[in-house]
């Protein structure tokens, strides 16, 4: 199927739970924008960047607007979409500057996807990684199976029928953190130096703890418009899309549940033959540029629904907000009675 | 029996920015001057009932002692003795068995599996292995034969890791304070690497080749050059004191080997495969990976398939920022077009080029400049020009 989706690259404002706003730059959803309307989304970057769901086999043309950045007139960067663990990607549409092409403010270029390996990928802008990664530019990215229906339990799977990667709700646990004296400096027009990088912020889905856990359409969130809110009925498959577009190894720990990894870089644990080599895990430690898919039961709870399980970050002192706890990393696994809540339309539905 | 002489001494590297760093460091030349990392000490095993039994002369230049651990290796011995930790009025001084200054210990350990390996320091490593006293080592099977892909191997024939060309990349970091201080004998207590390497090499030296002469301390390239379809050894080795997650562009790796270890299990007379594929690699300190990677392509070409989007007039796309670029002006491999006239185009026969590099990205950066730091390229040459000697590592060399 052919899939137009069209990125606007920009700046904004994100909030934390602790009344601070902090300076991004990042992308925003213009599909379908009339063409007049498009500098409407000037300084209205998302952090976390629209989650792009496609499908094995469908032709995707991708445009990147570069609309500046009105914070920062003077700011002129071009920008990229790197589509991170696309196999056999030629240079064109990587989208590295130094190995091809970028987008100068005011203009568009088309990236074109054929993705033939289902899993959880991320995107994110490639020039200046260290500044474009940090300052925002990230979101996940998810590959249906091409036997992938909603409809049919055995064919709602994370990596294809018969692969032991059903599921009923799926979720992202978007990692990302934020060094706020770094975006103050850019906000500034100042150099930050780079190696004194030092988070005090971190997010999940681009929101800290309790905003993760806030409704959709908080307007204080406006620009963060993904709750971290798991829910699901009493033995439900639980699927979770974990991704690391930070610059530290996170330990995300789930309290009363085991996860199932099945997936790992968007590839099932599989040897070479096809030895299954899925295992089970608490925490799932993951680093900057990795991917995890893990599936979890949740448990029955006889009658004191709703049952909550805290997720967090087992390094705990990620679980704060500049210093000051509790913030951060943490959300909630919220399990309900079963027939009581809709079903999933789209990932991240809570 | 292989046999390496390695001396420990000092002297300086070069950083893209200028810098001149003083490290302590192996060098195989006596009288020579340190080098970054070591030289990479390659050995083929003896036949599989022989022990390949591997002697290592280190000679200590430095003011103060220094030894060799030879980590994942067997029955390592010092001057014919079980290698023993070291102490002074019971006091810890050296993880292994060292060399005084001006003396020269001989080590013995047994090559008991093919893969890569480190050898380092021991002797208050938190220091010496900072300065720069590592390097790597790598076991060919003993059935290594470069000119028979079947026995062109990493772990030997029929453990499925076939390879067509080899690299091997050692990563590390640096604090220049640091070593400034070690230099001027100067006390330090804080740890904060500004850079960060691949082969002793920051960004974009380490895309530079081997063996250039402005960097004769430094000698090996990291960059990874390959034909579309051939299976490249990847050896990633953790030197430094710090993770390091490595990614790839352009396809996931097939890990197959962990810490000099075939990622295999026998299992009831059968064997299972173990090897998984990532796209990012979190590369520990100390440990070793052994990875195939290829690349195929989409199959795009200017005359029967071209790619489906038009591409912008020149001038509405930002091309070489930085002044220079590694592309070759066309989508298509093998292929050059139209570039804009102040930018330097590197691109030599219209290769595609391929990040390889830290995902915790303040480290390509040298001292937060972008780019630097933990990165290169793997370069993919149309199908027939590549120089045949690229990735070509000797069989054995000591």
């Amino acid at each position: 199927m052919r899939v137009d989706i069209r990125l606007a690259a920009t700046d904004g404002w994100v909030d934390t739970p602790d009344g601070r706003s902090h300076y991004i730059f990042g992308f925003v959803n213009i599909t379908g924008v009339p063409e007049n309307e498009i500098f409407n989304y000037r300084g209205k970057a998302e952090l976390m960047a629209p989650p792009l769901v496609l499908q094995v086999g469908d032709e995707v043309y991708l445009t990147l607007t570069n609309v500046g950045t009105p914070t920062r007139p003077d700011l002129d960067d071009p920008h990229t979409i790197h589509y991170h663990g696309f196999p056999n990607q030629m240079a064109i549409y990587d989208g590295v500057p130094e190995a091809s092409v970028a987008v100068p403010v005011g203009r568009d270029f088309v990236f074109h996807y054929k993705p033939l390996d289902p899993g959880t990928y991320m995107y994110h802008c490639h020039h200046e990684p260290v500044e474009h990664i940090q300052m925002g530019m990230v979101g996940p990215l998810v590959v249906r199976p091409r036997d992938y229906d909603p409809a049919d339990p055995d064919y709602k799977t994370a990596y294809g029928y018969g692969t032991g990667t059903e599921y009923d709700r799926e979720y992202f646990i978007f990692l990302h953190e934020l060094d706020c004296t770094i975006h103050n400096l850019v906000a500034t027009v100042q150099e930050p130096d780079w190696t004194n990088y030092k988070p005090t912020y971190w997010f999940i889905n681009g929101r800290s703890y309790p905003d993760t856990i806030a409704s959709t359409s908080a307007c204080r969130l406006r620009q963060q418009p993904w709750p971290a809110l798991i829910k699901a009925h009493a033995g439900e498959k639980v699927l979770l899309r974990f991704v690391n577009l930070g610059f530290q190894q996170h330990a995300i720990e789930l309290l009363g549940a085991v996860m199932k990894v099945v997936g790992l870089d968007a590839m099932r644990p599989a040897g070479l033959y096809g030895e299954d080599l899925f295992y089970n895990k608490n925490i799932i430690y993951i680093a900057p540029g990795q991917s995890t898919d893990a599936i979890f039961t949740a448990p029955e709870a006889e009658d004191t629904y709703p049952l909550t399980l805290p997720l967090y970050n087992r390094n705990l002192i990620k679980n704060t907000l500049a210093g000051m706890g509790p913030g951060g990393m943490i959300t909630e696994v919220q399990i309900f009675e079963p027939g009581t809540l809709p079903p999933q339309t789209e990932p991240n539905q809570s | 029996m292989p046999t390496v002489n390695l001396w420990a001494t000092d002297g300086y590297i070069s950083t893209p920015d200028g810098k001149s760093i003083y490290i302590w460091g192996f060098t195989d030349q006596e009288g020579g001057s340190a080098r970054l990392p070591g030289p990479t000490i390659i050995v083929k095993q003896e036949a599989p009932i022989t022990e390949t039994v591997v002697t290592v002369n280190l000679t200590n230049n430095l003011k103060e002692p220094v030894s060799l651990l030879f980590p994942g290796q067997e029955n390592v011995k010092a001057n014919g003795q079980p290698v023993q930790p070291q102490y002074e009025n019971d006091i810890l001084v050296s993880l292994t068995n060292h060399a005084l200054p001006g003396e020269t210990i001989t080590y013995t350990f047994t090559a008991a599996s093919p893969g890569t390996f480190l050898y380092e320091s021991g002797t208050n490593p938190f220091k010496q292995l900072q300065m720069g006293l590592y390097g790597a080592i790598i076991v060919r099977p003993c059935d290594y034969t470069p000119h028979d892909s079947q026995y062109k191997t990493a772990y030997g024939a029929g453990t499925d890791t076939e390879f067509n060309r080899e690299y091997l990349l050692i990563t590390g970091e640096i604090d220049p304070d640091f070593h400034q201080a070690v230099e001027y004998g100067q006390p330090y207590e804080a740890y904060k690497p500004r850079y960060w390497t691949i082969n002793g090499r920051c960004a974009g030296d380490t895309m530079l080749p081997d063996n250039v002469p402005h960097l004769p301390n430094q000698p090996c390239s990291s960059m990874i050059m390959m034909e579309p379809g051939e299976k490249v050894l990847i050896r990633y080795a953790g030197a430094g004191v710090e993770n390091h997650p490595l990614h790839p562009h352009g396809n996931h790796t097939r890990l197959v080997g962990l810490d000099g270890r075939l990622l295999r299990n026998q299992n009831g007379g059968g064997t299972t495969d173990l090897s998984y594929k990532r796209f990012t690699v979190l590369t520990g300190a100390g440990q070793t990976y052994d990875q195939i990677y290829t690349w195929t392509g989409l199959g795009y070409n200017p005359v029967t398939n071209p790619i489906p989007t038009t591409l912008p007039n020149l001038r509405n796309m930002a091309i070489g920022h930085l002044g220079w670029t590694m592309w070759s002006g066309s989508p298509y491999l093998g292929q050059k077009g139209e570039l804009p006239p102040d930018v330097v185009s590197y691109n030599q026969a219209g290769e595609y080029h391929l990040m390889l590099h830290s995902h915790a990205e303040p480290e390509i950066t040298n001292w937060g400049a972008f780019p630097g730091g933990m990165m290169t390229m793997i370069a993919v040459y149309p199908s027939g020009t590549l120089a045949p000697h690229q990735g070509m590592l000797p069989t054995e060399a000591y």
